[in-house]
């Protein structure tokens, strides 16, 4: 779910940053430009490194120095298809909504959760609906008591919004859309003692 | 100019960028800071619960290598070393079309069990960052392997 992604920019490195190794100090301005952003190629998660900085010339009228600078940072960008495993955030009569902790804008929506199913109010959380997968007359109810394994359906890049009602969640700018509806899916303690490789041999 | 996709990364690769950060060192985490940020440690809290926590770039890199002989995928071999899975429930959903392509399921379930740490357990990942302390009360901790 992580890529390197390459990229060439101009870097305004402020004056009360100059005193630090060039490297550093670049470092610094793109962090705080890109860490934890949301870029068209998905979530900067952090710089690898930078791989050349030139220029370094001081414009008229201008504090800052100007480098144009080459870097790769480390890019989370699931590919569809993929599975992960995520961790349960909250639920409602739409669907899921599963985390990584690092990114929470993920959802699994009514019809990619497993039939028969039934959603009802959360009798822990009022505000909340959960989810219940019946299967051979059996209930699994699906909530944050462990790990949950998705697979990505669609990964959207929603345009900023112009105007938002006060109410609204706040602005998305990644949402990943997935699935847990398949063998192997869902909640990790549906698939437990399943035909289970035993580890007794190892030799470790 | 980008170079959108300059090369897949496995999340032990990620955790071990991470790692080199310092932000394993530092359990209160204030010191670390100023190399690794509060966003950073939130993907490194994630991926030290999975897989990628217990590999060595030396098993994984073997394990891909060794992994041509099963005609997957890169993004398979990526997604299988992510999640190592441990049993044909857990490998089929990553694959793609398993039922068109003829695929060694056992082969690779084998290969993963040999060559890929198996994953963290909560106790053992305590352990690790816990500092070895002689006052105190020990919690009941097992003896590590």
């Amino acid at each position: 779910m992580f890529c390197l992604s390459e990229m060439e920019d101009t870097v305004r490195v402020p004056p009360d940053l100059l005193k630090l190794p060039l490297e550093v100090a670049i470092k610094k301005v793109l962090q705080k430009l890109l860490l934890n952003k949301v870029l068209s190629i998905g979530l900067c998660v952090t710089i690898y490194d930078i791989k050349s900085a030139e220029g370094g010339f001081v414009l008229p009228g201008d504090g800052p120095a100007t480098y144009k600078v080459r870097f790769r940072i480390v890019v989370f960008r699931p590919f569809v298809g993929e599975v992960i495993a995520a961790r349960f955030k909250e639920s409602d009569s739409n669907g899921l909504r599963l985390t990584l902790g690092f990114f929470e804008d993920i959802y699994v929506p009514a019809p990619l959760i497993p039939r028969p199913n039934r959603c009802e109010p959360d009798p822990y959380n009022r505000s909340q609906m959960r989810w219940v997968w019946i299967f051979e007359e059996q209930e699994y109810i699906i909530d944050h008591s462990c790990q949950i394994n998705f697979r990505v359906e669609n990964i959207s890049y929603p345009p900023v919004p112009t105007e938002q009602a006060e109410d609204a969640k706040p602005f998305a700018p990644m949402v990943i859309t997935g699935t847990i509806d398949d063998d192997g899916l869902g909640p990790v303690s549906w698939w437990e003692g399943c035909s289970e490789r035993n580890n007794e041999d190892d030799d470790t | 100019r980008v170079k959108a996709n300059a090369g897949a990364l496995t999340n032990f690769e990620v955790l071990d960028l991470l790692n080199s950060r310092g932000a394993s060192k530092d359990t209160t985490r204030v010191i670390a800071s100023e190399t690794v940020s509060r966003s950073e440690y939130k993907v490194y809290d994630y991926l030290m619960e999975t897989a990628a926590s217990t590999q060595t770039r030396d098993s994984v890199t073997k394990f891909s290598d060794k992994c041509k002989g099963f005609k997957l995928a890169k993004a398979e071999i990526l997604n299988i070393i992510n999640l190592r899975p441990s049993s044909d429930v857990e490998l089929t959903p990553i694959l793609e079309k398993p039922d068109e392509r003829e695929i060694d399921i056992e082969g690779i379930l084998a290969l993963v069990q040999e060559l890929l740490p198996p994953l963290p357990t909560v106790e053992a990942h305590k352990e690790n960052e816990q500092e070895e302390t002689e006052d105190g009360e020990q919690p009941n901790m097992e003896t590590s392997v």
